[in-house]
């Protein structure tokens, strides 16, 4: 071997060694950042939820509820990418009391979610559905709690409270305008409180039915203790379901039932030669085609007070 | 060549003495000069080389008188006028044979190759019949092959005089005179002189004049 | 000088064995200490970085150590648990981003971290290829541990059952790799991370099973009354969470209550994390605060003691080296006279003899740096891995 060769090749080497750096960052997509302009991004998993932060934080900031019309936000289940977009949010209000199971298994910055059900635990309805267990001793049963809990407007009030609250920990400056909108907001719901409980006076002792067991709260609320089928509004119940709906009124009759949504024609009137009455109650889960959530509680309004539960049922 | 006048050589921890009244080697010459071991062979071998520098009395080499001349310019001298053949080959064993026949040029900046080195050293390779091995070791060769390959770095740089230190001392019989016919041939076709050490007395015949190292004080032709 | 360098060069080369045995000598002398400096200031830095980029952790009370390695490196025993409600009270308290981390499993031998988007945007971890963590189920791989597991968007990986022997221990769980990190050069290019959520379910403490309600799976019912199901044995558990069967999907008990190795605390400012370890500094606590810079100066104390003493030592073996190595040269000059006497013979100035002498020992020590030169280059780039893994790994 030949001594320049050496000394060359060694050389070679040392240069290519030091040369070579450990790889630093590559270009690549970072995890985006929280969208952080003069607006807040605020991102809920339902309806009246988005409502009231945009009634609270009016043009400070930005809603979004990226769920496609005509899906019940309760079952909706994002894909990955929207997910993503919650990721980025500055907020995102939650329902709590279980409400939209996507959630659960989300992977979301716990920084900035707002819960805005919590401290309502004390007033948490089960859902009386089916539990299960497994287990030794049936050491990991569990129960669901219900989870429309807007549609009380006393527990809704509370939520906008928490709202409120969070917008004020990030935006303090904008504290002010946060409070005057949640002032204005707990008027309405508060308002909306007192009607809904005049229009339900005299319901208890008429016998309530629930088409679907999404009432749990305004049943709670209003002391109407009513009792959940689960039937949709575009199906026929079936024989099964309306021999128990027989059942159950010959126990403890019922003169009206409220419905998310117009039940068939053939199914009302089966229910009103049943001395039922059905009357739509939309929980506004989802986002009305028009309107906003007070608007669709008063459409609500209009219907309720319709029904004379004291003449109701005298028919069948 | 050669002349050396009143030559007075004491060994500095005293002891040896070396006194050569007169030496004279013409150019061309093939002298032997024979002596018992301790006579003072290699000694004299060295102050003809300029190896050594007497404390008295001249040598004169080419023309050149060597004791008036500085230890480097000795060197010089003797790099590019004398060539040295050692009893034991004294060949380098980390160089190869090509190394070795080279290494005049590379132990001094006074010697430095030229066109015609290449060309010399196969010619010299090729005349020994060594031209096989110049990219062996020393220690792949024979003893014979080693001496040749001595021989041929003492001529590599045509120098004017071969001093030779025993250089059969260590061969046998055949390779002896084989080396011996070897060098006295190499030193002919060179023009060169050749001052040969030897106690070896069969050796003698080829020569043109032998010395004995006891007649030197007073050195008569043999 | 060419000559001479020649002549230097072609003596070693003959000389190969002793040639190369003094080199190697050379080198490890010279390799040893400046190999020790450099990796430990490297990786001193790199920890201490790492420890200072963290404000503050909050684990049970325990080892500071044990819960900042663990929290940091992802090594060592996995601390005592705390639970998750820990996240939300230092989320209340409004003085601290709260980021979760559950340790404990591994993927092959990769490191598995429950966390939340925020580590990612706290540790500034940019995703390479795919996507970041949306849902359950799914894990981004960092760069190393890709490679190691040889993994790429759209694969799925498993992870390793916590005891193989033990029955009642947790079960593999496939996860599907989502993304791909670029590379960091810190211990997060060796994690496959979760959300914390698929943490618990690897733990078992969340699961997804067959609907007991759906008639298909009346096999699996042990009883049933109008309230409750009980599942038998044959109950079919999934062990990866799809899109398809997410909805079936579970935790039993309070989130609140589920365990958490340490929590990541980012204070507003540095009011605010003094104020915050101020709350917990109770010593019947159930959260223990600890500033990670701290506990890992303390550690690097101790190392750099180790190291001065490890110092001492290698002064002293390189001085007997040197003094052996010189020896050798003395007497390889002894045992070379003839060759020097040839040399002066034919014609070489005893300078010049001196110089080749002198040349070779030159050479040796060029070399030796040089390859020094050459490893302590490659413990540049390799040695705080090393240090990490001597310091860091699990016996």
């Amino acid at each position: 071997m030949s001594l320049r060769m050496l000394i060359c090749g060694c050389a070679s080497v040392l240069l290519g060694l030091t040369g070579c750096q450990r790889a630093d960052e590559e270009a690549g997509t970072a995890p985006a950042p929280p969208i952080s302009d003069a607006k807040l991004t605020v991102y809920a998993v339902n309806y009246p939820l988005a409502w009231m932060a945009r009634r609270i934080g009016g043009e400070s900031v930005r809603v979004l509820l990226p769920i496609p019309e005509g899906v019940d936000p309760a079952h909706w289940q994002p894909s990955p990418e929207t997910v993503l977009e919650y990721q980025r949010a500055d907020l995102v209000l939650l329902n709590g009391a279980g409400y939209a199971g996507w959630i659960e298994f989300a992977s979301l910055p716990p920084g900035r979610l707002v819960d805005t059900a919590r401290g309502l635990e004390d007033r948490f309805v089960a859902a009386g559905d089916v539990t299960h267990s497994h287990g030794p001793a049936g050491e990991h049963d569990h129960a669901d709690v219900a989870s429309h809990t807007w549609v009380d407007p006393d527990l809704a009030a509370h939520q906008a409270r928490a709202i409120a609250g969070a917008f004020g920990r990030l935006r303090p400056e904008l504290g002010d305008d946060f409070r005057q909108g949640l002032a204005l907001l707990e008027t309405d719901l508060a308002r909306l409180g007192e009607r809904l409980a005049a229009a339900f006076r005299g319901w208890p002792d008429a016998g309530v039915l629930y088409s679907h067991p999404v009432y749990q709260y305004l049943d709670a609320r209003y002391g109407l203790e009513g009792w959940s089928m689960t039937w949709e509004p575009g199906e026929d119940p079936g024989p099964a379901e309306w021999e128990a709906l027989a059942a159950r009124i010959a126990d403890k009759p019922a003169v009206v039932m409220l419905w998310e949504g117009e039940p068939l024609p053939e199914t009302a009137d089966r229910l009103r030669r049943m001395g039922i009455e059905p009357v739509v109650f939309r929980t506004g889960a989802a986002a009305p085609a028009a309107g906003d959530f007070l608007q669709l509680m008063e459409e609500n309004l209009a219907r309720l007070v319709e029904v004379d539960v004291a003449r109701a049922g005298g028919d069948h | 060549m050669i002349s050396v006048h009143n030559l007075v050589f004491r060994y500095p921890h005293g002891g040896f003495r070396l006194g050569v009244p007169a030496l004279d080697v013409a150019a061309g010459e093939r002298l032997a000069i024979v002596g018992a071991s301790g006579s003072g062979k290699t000694t004299l071998l060295d102050l003809l080389a300029g190896i050594r520098v007497s404390g008295a009395g001249s040598v004169t080499v080419a023309g050149e008188e060597l004791s008036r001349l500085t230890d480097a310019a000795r060197r010089s001298f003797r790099l590019g006028r004398i060539g040295l053949v050692f009893q034991a080959f004294e060949l380098l064993e980390y160089l190869t044979v090509r190394e070795n026949l080279l290494l005049p040029f590379r132990i001094s900046p006074a010697l430095s190759q030229d066109a015609e080195t290449d060309d010399r050293l196969i010619r010299l390779a090729e005349e020994t019949g060594i031209a096989g091995r110049l990219h062996r070791y020393p220690d792949q060769l024979s003893q014979g092959e080693r001496q040749r390959a001595a021989i041929c770095r003492a001529l590599i740089a045509s120098p004017d005089l071969i001093l030779a230190d025993e250089p059969t001392g260590n061969l046998d019989p055949d390779n002896k005179r084989r080396v011996l016919e070897l060098l006295l041939e190499q030193v002919e076709n060179h023009g060169a002189t050749l001052v040969m050490v030897t106690h070896d007395q069969d050796l003698l015949e080829p020569f043109d004049r032998v010395l004995e190292m006891r007649d030197l004080d007073g050195a008569k032709a043999a | 000088m060419k000559d001479i360098l020649y002549l230097a060069w072609r003596y070693l080369v003959f000389n190969r064995w002793k040639t190369g045995i003094l080199i190697a000598a050379l080198t490890v002398i010279i390799f040893l200490p400046l190999a020790l400096e450099l990796v430990l200031d490297r990786s001193s830095e790199r920890l201490r970085a790492r420890a200072a980029d963290t404000p503050l952790l909050f684990g049970a009370p325990g080892s500071a150590l044990e819960l900042s390695l663990g929290a940091l490196y992802f090594s060592g025993e996995s601390p005592a648990p705390l639970e998750y409600a820990a996240v939300a009270e230092l989320g209340d308290t409004g003085l601290a981003t709260a980021i979760p981390l559950h340790l404990g499993y591994r993927v092959g031998l990769q490191p598995l971290v429950g966390t939340s988007p925020d580590y990612f945007r706290f540790r500034n971890l940019a995703v390479a290829a795919g996507r970041p963590l949306a849902l359950s189920g799914e894990t981004v791989l960092g760069a190393a541990a890709a490679q190691a597991l040889d993994a790429a968007p759209g694969d799925g990986v498993v992870t390793a059952p916590e005891s193989v022997f033990d029955v009642t221990g947790t079960y593999p769980v496939r996860l599907r790799v989502v993304g791909v990190l670029a590379p960091t050069g810190t211990p997060d290019d060796e994690a496959v991370f979760v959300d914390v959520r698929t943490a618990w379910i690897i733990g078992g403490i969340g699961h997804g099973h067959e609907n007991l309600e759906d008639p298909t799976a009346s096999g699996s019912v042990l009883k049933r009354d109008d309230s409750n199901i009980v599942a038998n044995a044959a109950l079919v558990q999934y062990r990866e969470i799809t899109p398809e069967n997410l909805a079936e999907f579970h935790f039993h008990g309070a989130i609140d209550g589920f365990p958490l190795s340490a929590v990541i605390a980012v204070p507003a400012d540095g009011k605010s994390g003094v104020l915050l370890e101020g709350r917990y500094q109770a010593p019947d606590s159930p959260v223990r605060v600890v500033r990670p810079a701290e506990v890992m100066e303390e550690l690097l104390a101790t190392v750099f003691t180790v190291r001065q003493y490890v110092l001492a030592a290698v002064a002293l073996v390189g001085a007997a080296t040197l003094a052996t190595i010189a020896l050798v040269f003395l007497l390889s000059i002894r045992l070379r006279r003839a060759e020097i006497r040839t040399m002066t013979r034919i014609g070489a100035a005893p300078g010049r003899v001196a110089a080749i002498l002198g040349t070779e020992i030159l050479l040796v020590l060029a070399a030796s740096v040089l390859l020094a030169g050459l490893l302590t280059a490659a413990a540049a780039t390799w040695g705080d891995e090393m240090f990490r893994w001597l310091l860091l790994s699990e016996t």
